[in-house]
């Protein structure tokens, strides 16, 4: 592809992935096989257009591997979608499900286009097209898709209905992402969230610390912190800070109650989107600081659940010396700098890609319950995530311990050597 | 009698002819007198509708019966009316010795009388035992009864010449009867006879024409001089010739058919010169529809030219008279329309108001879609809710009335002064009083309404007429119209004074000076509106409401054109959908292509749903902003429309549609989001349909408001979307040089091209963002403001972070109003990107339809985009001015940057090109000598300028021209500088160009210069002349400065960097 673009998505997975082959000391036919995909499918979408034209679409289905079960990964819709983005992060959920260890592989897909410019008949016809052409290729045993940017649970459905129409059946192990009623699985809101408190509490345990006598700063007050803050002051653990973006102001705010906050109180002060009024809170006994304030706070546990690049080389020296556990719920919260900076004071990192993989394994659940047509209550589904994330947790928490490593460095490793050890065991390389 | 004048008299005498009973019983009594003469006179009028085909004696009879039961005094009381001789008595008549009369008169003839007697003595009154009421009354009915018998006179001929039995000559007897009885009627009618024959050829006729008033080569207007006055005998006309002649070639029934034909006319044409009269009254011009419909006419009887000819006046008189209004308004609103609109008017005594704008523009707007079929059959009804309307000179009585003269002073103070006295301005309005004629139309406009909300709106003569909008500049008010009738009406009359006050708002002021509008003497009709809505536990407000565009002019996807239009929509009152909001959204919709929606995945639909809407509390009597998630809460259930207006997200991803039997508002999640409205009902399709049929009926783009309680549509406003006229996208070069670009864009362009910026306001977003306080980000707006003031009028532009005039919200962008930035070129909004937040548009808002008015051009500029330059370093390292510009504002001068182009850039000026059409826009430096005198020419269309912008305009031109031709070396110039009116786009046609010279030279190389600028002067008087048929003698006015003036900063040389108002330098020609 364009090699001499400045920045090409594929191009740092590799090199990320060979970094850790380094460290495992892959064989080279290994690391050529894991390198590039398996398949990937390259095909157009024609559309009949509401205005009677007809405008083609391209599509695309990136299935990086799946030595360790069925592909999973979710369907974009993207003006700027390139092969190379798909490829990347078809290889990324290879690694996901591995560290997490279910028994997945790794897959993308995309669509080029933009929803602002079609009516929902046409994405509809984008959906059914994209099936069309892929029916043989995907399925419950073979590839298994999911909601990604700019696709919902809309889509999926629209997407499901083209696959059964075209195989006689009902296959709701298909697709991911379902609505509860018609396939989805119960706790899909609440697995990312609990999932990073799951790692949190096991954290705790190998530090040897009472979540009760620990406290936490949270940043971000969306659907993932939330329920984080929820589980984790149901272990007895104290919430000092929360912090969120506060829409008409464009701009954040920190919500410090030294005492804990009460996270009903919030609820009750917060829009739909996470913003907490400010002026109400500060009736409810809140000091209201500025919005990087909950990282210099002396609590034990940093939560970054917002956005990327939070703790960075300007920010990291504000961390208090009594943080012992940075666990990421949002995607790269952490930059290369601040990463070094934490690893040398000998902070505890829960690397993003574990510590909020509890979305993913719900996914997971909601296939294998979609895959026998019975789905489980609430309670069992938590109960399930909470064994799936602690035996997880353990596995890169002890290799990290016994071979000295940063855990997100464990995580890579462990994840890539199981992916590396199915392929191998299947004598394929 | 006049309506309002009855019943409002007994409240305005105070007493009773009865003597002195208690206030109570007074009033009860005159109101029971009144109620009875009204009585009366429907009855008589019944009759006389009826009575067409009743023997005339008969008819007498019965009104003569019904006349008593008017009377305070029934049971003594006989009448009589005499026709002819003919006595006709209610039963039981006997003269007595009190009595009133009054003639039935026709056109100066006294065909009769009618008479009231009491048979015996009453308490002493007005006029004996009468009262002055009972007087008019029978005046009325004197007048009503001369029409019926003149009708009945002019039926009665025109029957007996169509009896076939009677020849040919009996024209003669009903045209004597007429000559007899009207002479005037007779002479215009023969004259016409006249000239009909002569157009169809009788040389007879001809002759007698041209013995009278022939149409001569010099009259046809080819000859500039006046033409020859010719003898006319005035017997001819009242003779029998024209009609003998006439007979030669026209049955008698011919001739009465048009004789009849011209009477109606005449009619038609003595009603026109009421209404066109400057000195009838309103309520005199509805007296005389009221008496022109009593004689039985239908319009549609009436010739096209007659009707025409009487609805234009009308027009003109009652609602506009601009051209375009007028054509089509022709077409539609016909007499009753007019008849229908008087009964709903205000009027203050002795009113030639009219309605203003915004209500002209919605009478219009309903009745052209009330006359298509296909409107009101498909969607049901569209309705207009139900208003009054007090007339426009209301605001002119108010201030005579109340002595506030000192007020019009206003608008000609500076806008400082204005702003701050504005407070004052309105206080001193609303202890002043209405007019008691005004307190009642009031009054029976509450009756009429009733216990319902109210919107007070402006409609200003100047608003909404083509071209301005005024929009947001004068006030509208909500009202609950709670409580007592006392209440309620102290509070609309106090809302009424307000809305009066808002005229000399500072802002109003601002915008009427830049149109050149300041002179114009401003009248302020107001339209009191009930409001559309339900009652939903203590609130009341539509089911939802919005604002609809012909022209798009925010395109969220090349599929859009601008021609598919815009809808914004909100629940509740549709305040949110009009006004900029800086924490809400409207739901956006285009007409033609409803499923493209602005927001795609289910995250943006719910992130920018509207989350409150606005209602008028009840219980607490105030307008109020509701959170929709409590509100919901609290009152789900009972809100009807809950299916229409909401769908149901469930997290993380879906979004359903919610059943009106299952979604429980307690539980489920609502969002905002119309789909139900959009694919389950016609709304859209038949705003489209609304906005299309007005389109075509008006020939230009509108914008209306609108509203629905849930079940019908109501249309609120209409008026012209402003500023729609193509203007020529700019052809922009590919090849150009980069370290020459200041920006670009790719996104949301519009057409247009500002050829010749001199100066940048700069807001450093990063550093606007950085600042830690709100006060210094409101100095930021503050110091634009004063900017706007100094810096050269469309010559400069302003780029700054965000949304510029965001409400309340300054983090979002600099504060400022319209006033504060009036004077730019060009508004550029920079979104650079802040975590995920994508910065809304403004478009739609008050403030955009300002820039597109003022033809400032506005542009977002996403510098962080692909393919977008923007030139950060010329921006952040150029000399900034704003310390040495405004020593005031220096400490935000970190913040705000203003660079002089030429000085920073060598020179060169900048140039920005707009194309819409390749959505493409390019700001780069450029020699002024690249651009052309003619170029400027073509790309300004004398239409296009606003009136004022044209005297400076081509003066500054040629003063950068002189400049330039000076030989620096020959005459020993420094430098050339223009100031005064050129430089401050203040020119009128008359101004000359103030220029200033420095100078370090010898005696006789200043004389060369006089001499040679000398001939410039006289070229530039002519050019002058010929643009303006102005002579001004010397066009420069030249003023020669040296090194000591400047060194000692005398004279004229302080104007050189003075810090306000100071002298501009002008570009010299490049040295070889």
């Amino acid at each position: 592809m364009s090699a001499d673009q400045s920045f090409n998505p594929f191009e740092m997975a590799r090199s990320q992935f060979d970094k850790i082959a380094d460290l495992l000391d892959l064989e080279e036919g290994a690391r050529q096989f894991l390198r590039t995909p398996r398949r990937e499918y390259h095909f157009t979408i024609p559309v009949k257009m509401d205005d009677g034209g007809v405008r083609v679409f391209q599509g695309y289905r990136v299935q990086h591997n799946d030595a360790r079960g069925p592909g999973k990964g979710g369907i974009r819709f993207h003006p700027q979608e390139t092969i190379d983005t798909v490829r990347a992060l078809s290889m990324w959920m290879t690694w996901k499900t591995a560290v997490v260890n279910i028994p997945l592989g790794g897959s993308k897909g995309g669509v080029i286009c933009d929803p602002h410019d079609l009516s929902p008949r046409e994405q509809e016809a984008i959906c059914r097209g994209f099936v069309r052409q892929l029916a043989r290729d995907i399925g419950p045993l073979i590839d298994v898709p999911a909601p990604d940017v700019m696709t919902n649970s809309q889509h999926m459905l629209w997407m499901l209905d083209e696959f059964e129409a075209l195989h006689g059946g009902r296959y709701p192990g298909l697709i991911t992402g379902k609505p509860v009623g018609l396939g989805g699985s119960l706790g899909r809101t609440e697995a990312t969230g609990y999932g990073v408190v799951y790692t949190i509490r096991e954290a705790l345990k190998v530090l040897g610390l009472d979540p009760k006598k620990t406290s936490a700063s949270v940043q971000g007050f969306g659907n993932v912190a939330q329920f984080a803050i929820d589980l984790y002051q149901q272990l007895g653990g104290r919430v000092v800070c929360v912090s969120s973006w506060d829409q008409s102001e464009q701009t954040s705010y920190t919500f410090r109650r030294v005492d804990g906050v009460d996270l009903e109180a919030l609820r009750g002060v917060t829009d739909r989107f996470g913003g907490i009024d400010k002026k109400r809170a500060k009736d409810l006994g809140y000091d209201v600081l500025p919005g990087d304030a909950w990282i210099e706070q002396d609590v034990d546990i940093l939560l970054p659940a917002a956005l990327e690049n939070q703790l960075n080389s300007k920010t990291v020296g504000k961390i208090s010396k009594q943080v012992k556990i940075v666990a990421e719920g949002a995607n790269g919260p952490t930059t290369p700098e601040a990463d070094a900076v934490l690893h040398e004071r000998g902070v505890f990192n829960i690397p993003d890609f574990l510590a909020n993989a509890g979305g993913v394994t719900c996914s997971y659940f909601e296939q294998v319950q979609s895959n026998m047509n019975y789905f489980w209550e609430m309670d069992e589904v938590l109960s399930k995530l909470d064994v799936k994330m602690t035996g997880a947790f353990h596995d890169v928490a002890t290799l990290a311990q016994r071979k000295k490593l940063y855990m997100r460095d464990a995580a890579y490793v462990i994840a890539i050597d199981r992916v590396a050890s199915a392929c191998h065991d299947r004598g394929w390389v | 009698m006049d309506k309002k004048d009855g019943l409002s008299s007994p409240l305005r005498r105070g007493k009773t002819p009865h003597g002195e009973h208690a206030p109570g019983m007074r009033l009860l009594t005159a109101l029971q007198e009144r109620a009875k003469e009204l009585n009366c006179l429907y009855v008589i009028e019944d009759i006389l509708n009826r009575s067409w085909d009743v023997p005339l004696p008969d008819v007498l009879r019965r009104v003569a019966e019904i006349l008593p039961s008017g009377w305070q005094y029934p049971e003594i009381c006989t009448a009589a009316i005499r026709i002819d001789k003919q006595r006709y008595g209610s039963v039981g008549y006997r003269r007595g010795e009190w009595q009133l009369v009054a003639s039935i008169e026709s056109e100066g003839e006294v065909l009769g009388q009618v008479e009231v007697h009491y048979t015996e003595a009453r308490p002493q009154s007005d006029i004996g035992p009468f009262l002055r009421e009972e007087e008019r009354l029978l005046k009325t009915i004197g007048d009503r009864l001369a029409h019926v018998l003149l009708f009945r006179r002019m039926r009665a001929i025109r029957e007996t010449t169509e009896h076939p039995a009677i020849g040919m000559a009996d024209w003669r007897e009903p045209l004597r009867l007429l000559r007899r009885s009207h002479r005037d009627l007779y002479r215009r009618s023969a004259r016409k006879m006249l000239h009909h024959l002569c157009r169809i050829g009788i040389p007879e006729a001809q002759r007698l024409l041209s013995q009278t008033a022939e149409l001569s080569a010099d009259e046809t207007g080819e000859v500039n001089e006046p033409g020859e006055k010719r003898w006319m005998d005035p017997s001819l006309l009242l003779s029998e010739r024209p009609f003998e002649i006439a007979a030669e070639q026209m049955t008698s029934n011919e001739i009465l058919a048009r004789v009849e034909q011209w009477i109606l006319e005449d009619r038609v044409g003595d009603l026109i010169k009421v209404i066109d009269s400057r000195r009838s009254s309103t309520q005199e011009v509805a007296d005389a529809i009221r008496r022109f419909r009593q004689q039985g006419v239908d319009e549609e009887q009436l010739p096209i030219s007659a009707k025409n000819g009487l609805r234009a006046s009308l027009i003109r008189r009652l609602l506009s008279d601009h051209p375009l209004y007028m054509r089509s308004a022709k077409e539609v609103l016909s007499l009753d329309d007019f008849e229908y609109l008087l009964d709903r008017m205000i009027l203050p005594r002795e009113s030639r108001g009219k309605l203003g704008g915004k209500g002209a523009g919605l009478f219009l707007a309903n009745r052209i879609l009330a006359t298509r079929d296909d409107m009101r059959g498909r969607w049901g009804d569209l309705r207009m809710p139900r208003t009054w309307y007090l007339a426009t000179d209301g605001l002119t009585r108010f201030i005579e009335h109340n002595d506030l003269q000192d007020v019009l002073e206003q608008k000609y103070r500076d806008i400082a002064e204005v702003r701050h006295q504005y407070r004052n301005v309105v206080q001193m309005f609303k202890h002043s009083k209405l007019s008691s004629e005004v307190i009642h139309g009031l009054s029976s406009a509450l009756d009429d309404l009733g216990e319902v909300p109210l919107v007070v709106r402006s409609s200003s003569l100047l608003e909404d007429s083509y071209g301005t909008s005024f929009s947001g500049k004068y006030k509208s008010l909500f009202l609950a119209n709670q409580g007592t009738k006392r209440e309620r009406l102290a509070a609309l009359a106090d809302a009424i004074a307000e809305i009066y006050a808002s005229t000399f708002s500072p802002d109003a002021i601002a915008y009427r000076a830049e149109r050149d509008l300041t002179d114009y003497h401003e009248e302020m009709g107001v339209l009191i509106q009930e409001v559309v809505g339900k009652r939903v536990g203590e609130f009341f407000f539509p089911s939802f409401a919005g604002v609809a565009f012909s022209h798009n002019e925010f395109r969220w996807s090349p599929r859009i054109s601008r021609k598919d239009g815009l809808i914004r929509l909100v629940p509740g009152l549709g305040t949110r959908a009009v006004d900029r909001l800086g924490d809400d959204y409207p739901v956006l919709l285009v007409p033609a292509k409803p499923k493209l929606r602005a927001n795609a995945s289910v995250d943006e639909v719910v992130r920018y749903a509207p989350r409150k809407l606005d209602a008028i509390n009840l219980d607490a009597r105030h307008f109020e902003t509701v959170d929709i998630d409590e509100f919901l809460r609290k009152y789900g259930d009972e809100f009807e429309a809950l299916d229409r207006v909401f769908s149901i997200y469930e997290a993380p991803d879906t979004l359903r549609q919610p059943s009106r039997m299952l979604c429980d508002p307690r539980k489920d999640r609502l969002v905002v989001t119309f789909e139900g409205l959009v694919s389950k009902t016609p709304f859209v399709e038949r705003i489209h349909g609304i906005m299309q049929a007005l389109q075509d009926a008006l020939q230009t783009p509108v914008d209306i408001e609108f509203a629905s309680d849930g079940d019908k549509l109501y249309l609120l406003q209409c008026r012209p979307q402003s500023n729609v006229e193509e203007c020529a996208p700019a052809p922009i070069p590919s090849d150009v040089d980069e370290s020459r670009i200041i920006f670009s864009a790719n996104r949301h362009v519009s057409n247009g091209n500002l050829p010749n910026i001199t100066h940048i306001v700069y807001v450093d977003p990063e550093r606007y963002g950085a600042l830690a306080t709100r006060e210094q980000m409101l100095r930021v707006g503050q110091a634009v403001g004063a900017l706007n003031k100094m810096l050269p009028k469309r010559q400069f532009v302003l780029m700054g972070p965000g949304r510029w005039g965001s409400r309340g919200d300054v983090k979002l962008g600099v504060s400022v109003t319209y006033a504060d930035i009036s004077n730019t070129a060009m508004l550029v909004e920079i979104a650079r990107k802040k975590g995920n937040y994508v910065p809304d548009l403004s478009f739609g808002t008050h403030f955009f339809q300002d820039l597109v008015e003022s033809r400032i051009r506005y542009l977002p500029l996403y510098p962080d985009e692909e393919g977008v330059d923007f030139n950060e370093r010329f921006l952040r390292s150029a000399t900034n001015l704003l310390p040495e510009l405004s020593a005031e504002f220096a400490d935000v001068s970190e913040v705000l940057r203003v660079i002089d182009v030429p000085a920073a850039a060598n020179g060169r000026i900048l140039r920005v090109l707009l194309n819409a059409d390749l959505d493409k826009a390019l700001a780069l430096l450029t020699n002024p000598e690249e651009e052309s005198l003619e170029r400027t020419d073509q790309s300004i269309t004398p239409a296009l300028q606003p009136v004022d912008d044209r005297h400076w305009r081509w003066r500054l031109r040629y003063a950068e021209s002189v400049s330039r031709h000076i030989s620096r070396e020959d005459f020993g110039v420094k430098g050339v500088f223009v100031f005064g009116s050129t430089k401050n786009a203040t020119s009128q046609a008359g101004s000359d160009i103030d220029l200033l010279i420095h100078l370090n030279s010898t005696e006789t190389q200043q004389k060369a210069l006089e001499q040679w600028l000398q001939g410039f002067s006289h070229c530039l008087s002519d050019v002058n002349y010929m643009r303006t048929g102005y002579r001004v003698d010397q066009m420069l006015d030249v003023h020669y400065v040296t090194d000591e003036d400047i060194a000692q900063r005398t004279s004229f040389a302080v104007k050189i960097g003075a810090v306000t108002d100071a002298a501009r330098k002008l570009p010299s020609r490049p040295v070889k």
